[in-house]
Parts: C-alpha cells; sequence; structure tokens
C-alpha cells in the first residue's frame, strides 16, 4: 500500500514537472515570435521609406540609374526575403546598397540642403537603430528558447512535440549575438 | 535567474509587502482604538483603505506630483522620446512608456506605473545635461528594465501604503496631542497610552524600512538589465561614475507630499520615499554605488577609469545646456 501511495506522489511530481516544462517552452516559443513580429515591423517600415528615398535623389540625379536599380531590387529581396537569415542577409545587402546611394547624394548639396531629404535621412537612421534594437531582443528570445529545447530532458521530445530550433536574425559574418557599439551611432 | 522567475518572484514579493503593510495598518488602528475608542480605530482603517483605493487609481499623478515631473509636447523632446523608444523595442516591451521631465539640476531618473502599458519615465533635466548619448541610454535601460521587471509595481504600491501608514499615524498622534486623554480608562490606562504613541511613532518609519529593504538588489538586477538590453555594460558603469562624481543634490519639489510624512530625513531617504524605483543612492560617495559599478566591471570584463573623459552632454541636442 506504501508503495501504491509512492508511486502515486512520483507520478504527480513528474506530471506537474510536465505542464511546467511544456508551458515554459510555449512560453519561450510565443516570445519568439513576438520578437521576430517587431523585427518584421521595423524592416517594413524601413522598405517603406525606400521609394520616396529613390524619388527625391531621382529628381537631382536621375542619371545614376544603376544606383536607383541596385536599392530597389535590395528592397525587394528584404520584402521577400523568408527566414531570418535571409532576411538579415537582405537587410544587409539593402544597407551596401543605401550606402551608394548616400555617396551619390553627397556630389549634390541642393539635395542634401533639402528638408525633405534630410528628413527621410533621418528617419532611415531612426529605423536603422530600431531594427538593430528589435534584433537584439529577437536575438535574446531564440537564444532562450533554443537553449530550453536542447537542454535534456526536452531535447528527446521538442521534435515530437512541434519545437523547432529556430534561427537567429544575423547575416553571414554576424556573430550570433552582435555587440552593437552605441559609440558610433551617434 | 531569468526574466520570468525575476517578474514572479516579485509578484510575490509584492503580496507579501501588501500582507506586511495591512499588518501594520490593522496595528496602528489597533492602536488607535486602544487609545481612544474602538470605533474610532474602525474609522481610521475605513478611511485607510478609502485613501488607499484613491492612491491606486492616481498614482501616476500622485506620483508625477511627488516628483514634479512634467508632461511634455513630445516633439519638443523628440530625440529622448527616440532612445526611450529603442531601448522598449530591444528591453521586448509591449509599448513604450511615456517620458516626462522633471525640472531638476540633479541628474536622475525614475520610472512609476503599476503596469508596462501604464508606466511613464521621468528624466530630470540635469540628467540630460550631464549625461552624453551612450550613458543616458543605458540609465534609460536601467529604468526600463525596472519597468520590466515589474520592480514600478512592487515600489508604487510599496509607497502608497507607506503613504497611508504614515497618515493614520500622523493622525491619530494629532488627535491625542490636540485632544487631550479622551480615554476614560483605569488602570493599565497609562501604560497602553505610552505603548500606544511610541507604537504610533515608529509606525511610519517601520513602514520605511519595509519599503528599503525591497530596493537593495533589484538595482543590481536592472543594472545588468540595462547592460543586457543595450549589450553594453560598459556604459552602465560609465553612467554610474559619472553620477557618482556629480556632487549635485536634489531638490525634488515634494512639499505637496511633506503632509503624509512625520519628518523628512536625509536627502538619501528623501529620494527612496519618493517612492519611485529611482536610481536610488546616485548622489552617495558609499559603497553602493562602487559595488555597482564593480559588479558591472566583473561582468563585462573592463575598468572603469577614475576620471570621465569630457563629451557633449546629450541636452544638447534638445537645446537645453
Amino acid at each position: 500500500m506504501l508503495w501504491l501511495w509512492i508511486l502515486i506522489g512520483v507520478l504527480v511530481v513528474l506530471a506537474a514537472l510536465a505542464v511546467y516544462g511544456y508551458n515554459r517552452l510555449v512560453r519561450l516559443r510565443n516570445e519568439v515570435g513576438v520578437g521576430w513580429g517587431n523585427i518584421e515591423a521595423q524592416l517594413q517600415r524601413r522598405a517603406d521609406l525606400i521609394p520616396n528615398l529613390v524619388e527625391s535623389v531621382r529628381g537631382y540625379a536621375a542619371h545614376e540609374r544603376g544606383v536607383f536599380d541596385e536599392v530597389t531590387e535590395a528592397r525587394t529581396a528584404l520584402q521577400q526575403a523568408g527566414s531570418p537569415a535571409n532576411a538579415a542577409q537582405a537587410d544587409a545587402g539593402l544597407t551596401t546598397a543605401l550606402g551608394k546611394l548616400f555617396a551619390v547624394a553627397e556630389a549634390y548639396p541642393d539635395l542634401k540642403a533639402s528638408e525633405n531629404f534630410s528628413q527621410l535621412q533621418d528617419e532611415l537612421t531612426d529605423t536603422e537603430d530600431k531594427i538593430s534594437a528589435a534584433r537584439r531582443y529577437y536575438n535574446a528570445t531564440v537564444m532562450s528558447f533554443n537553449t530550453a529545447i536542447q537542454s535534456f530532458p526536452w531535447v528527446l521530445f521538442a521534435r515530437a512535440l512541434g519545437f523547432r530550433e529556430r534561427e537567429f536574425f544575423s547575416a553571414e559574418g554576424d556573430t550570433a549575438a552582435p555587440q552593437v557599439s552605441f559609440a558610433t551611432s551617434t | 535567474m531569468t526574466l520570468q522567475e525575476q517578474i514572479r518572484a516579485n509578484r510575490l514579493r509584492s503580496g507579501i509587502v501588501v500582507f506586511g503593510f495591512l499588518l501594520l495598518l490593522l496595528l496602528v488602528a489597533g492602536l488607535i482604538g486602544a487609545i481612544f475608542n474602538l470605533s474610532l480605530g474602525i474609522v481610521a482603517l475605513a478611511g485607510a483603505a478609502i485613501y488607499a483605493l484613491f492612491a491606486l487609481l492616481q498614482n501616476r499623478s500622485m506620483i508625477a506630483r511627488m516628483t514634479g515631473a512634467q508632461e511634455v509636447d513630445p516633439h519638443q523632446i523628440e530625440p529622448l522620446r527616440r532612445i526611450v523608444e529603442n531601448v522598449s523595442i530591444a528591453a521586448g516591451l509591449p509599448v513604450t512608456p511615456e517620458v516626462r521631465i522633471v525640472d531638476d539640476p540633479a541628474p536622475n531618473a525614475f520610472a512609476a506605473g503599476l503596469r508596462p502599458q501604464s508606466s511613464y519615465l521621468g528624466v530630470t533635466t540635469g540628467l540630460l545635461r550631464t549625461m552624453p548619448k551612450r550613458e543616458l541610454e543605458a540609465v534609460i535601460g536601467h529604468e526600463i528594465s525596472h519597468v520590466r521587471h515589474r520592480d514600478t509595481y512592487l515600489m508604487t504600491m510599496a509607497t502608497i501604503f507607506a503613504g497611508v501608514i504614515a497618515l493614520v499615524a500622523d493622525i491619530g498622534f494629532r488627535m491625542l496631542i490636540f485632544g487631550g486623554g479622551r480615554s476614560r480608562r483605569g488602570g493599565g490606562g497609562a501604560l497602553v497610552a505610552v505603548l500606544a504613541i511610541v507604537g504610533l511613532l515608529l509606525a511610519p518609519y517601520a513602514a520605511l524600512l519595509l519599503r528599503m529593504s525591497l530596493s537593495r538588489r533589484r538595482e543590481f538586477l536592472a543594472d545588468a538589465g540595462s547592460a543586457e538590453i543595450l549589450n553594453d555594460p560598459e556604459a552602465m558603469a560609465l553612467a554610474l561614475r559619472r553620477l557618482q562624481l556629480d556632487t549635485t543634490t536634489v531638490q525634488y519639489a515634494d512639499a505637496s507630499v511633506a503632509h503624509l510624512w512625520v519628518e523628512s530625513p536625509t536627502s538619501r531617504v528623501e529620494t527612496e520615499r519618493t517612492g519611485v524605483s529611482a536610481l536610488s543612492g546616485l548622489f552617495d560617495t558609499h559603497p553602493p554605488l562602487d559595488k555597482r559599478i564593480a559588479a558591472l566591471e566583473q561582468a563585462g570584463g573592463f575598468t572603469t577609469p577614475e576620471t570621465l573623459p569630457a563629451h557633449d552632454p546629450f541636452g544638447v541636442e534638445l537645446g537645453l545646456a
């Protein structure tokens, strides 16, 4: 009789642990989802700024077609990117293309002086800061989620329960947890 | 300790705080009942309950009044609002807290509000005039961590209850002085009265102690939170060092809450008393600030310079300084 009670007690404790652990995984996965939503919102905001920016530069430097095409292509690539790693790659590509666009803009003092252009530039910088902020949060949530499903005992059941490891939002060459230097972002 | 564990622990502590304060309140009301008569004690208890309820509903504006934090047109402080927004995103907060400005030369900041959705940050003009952007971000990160950990919830509760107890004890004490010995008791009446007076005198300090016992460790945790959110422990350490070197004293406009308190002790306790989880003890040249810097240095593997390089304060961007 005593053994029966001990067995029941052990089973109850195990069941409680299983419920707690499962709920924790669900919570962590939802946090990853929220983090990814934040990044997507900021990426979308960045993409939305591009057409206006291209138009305002085109007004002064219509012949620099190659640069405009490159920026537009990079924007399309970003909007079509599916996975976090692809999106990070496309985002880095857009940054490169925009660098060229701003290099072109350098040659036109009138353009640089225009209020519209400087406002767009300002908003773009702000969006880039926000993307890097959202990335830090997202990568932190991915880190906790992945660690949780790679740890014993969940490593045994996670796949069967539909928990898959998530990708970090980082382009090739980035480290998983990017060191963001705030000294240079001022 | 993970974030979720931290939040849960804070919920539990909030419960304990509320319970502890309720006990204290019962004690104070009991003392009033013992000195005068029972119905007066009940009236005091009911009054305290109504006051606490009112304070809970009004906590946002109450704390704003206590600290002198003022709402400003968001466009006026756009660069600052942006920093808060970015830090909130990095912290994964569902909303960006509102920013209010305290016109005070001392560099300081606080976070207030019961829920992240209704919380706001207060930043002194002194802070904006002192800190360069990187360190200001670290300070904002510290306050956002308080919001994220639900420290603000715990602190708001503690403040309200401490205020209620001080108020009730104060009223009881005054009645004792001006009302004379209205208790018509024989025998041990005098002894009860003496004990009651001592109790009424000490109650607010007990409340204060309870409140202060809560705040030590969470400052370390908020520092660590800021370092994690910004991925920059050095910035937090530099900000703390800058605050340490600053000698301006706080002059919180808190005369409006003077009636809540029996008397105001040192400025250190005064900032604690304003109730919000401020970067408390910023003006201490004592161990705490050193310890906080040391903890960050240990985590980040760097050393903070004794003197800080000159920087353009962030206030320049806002047209201050």
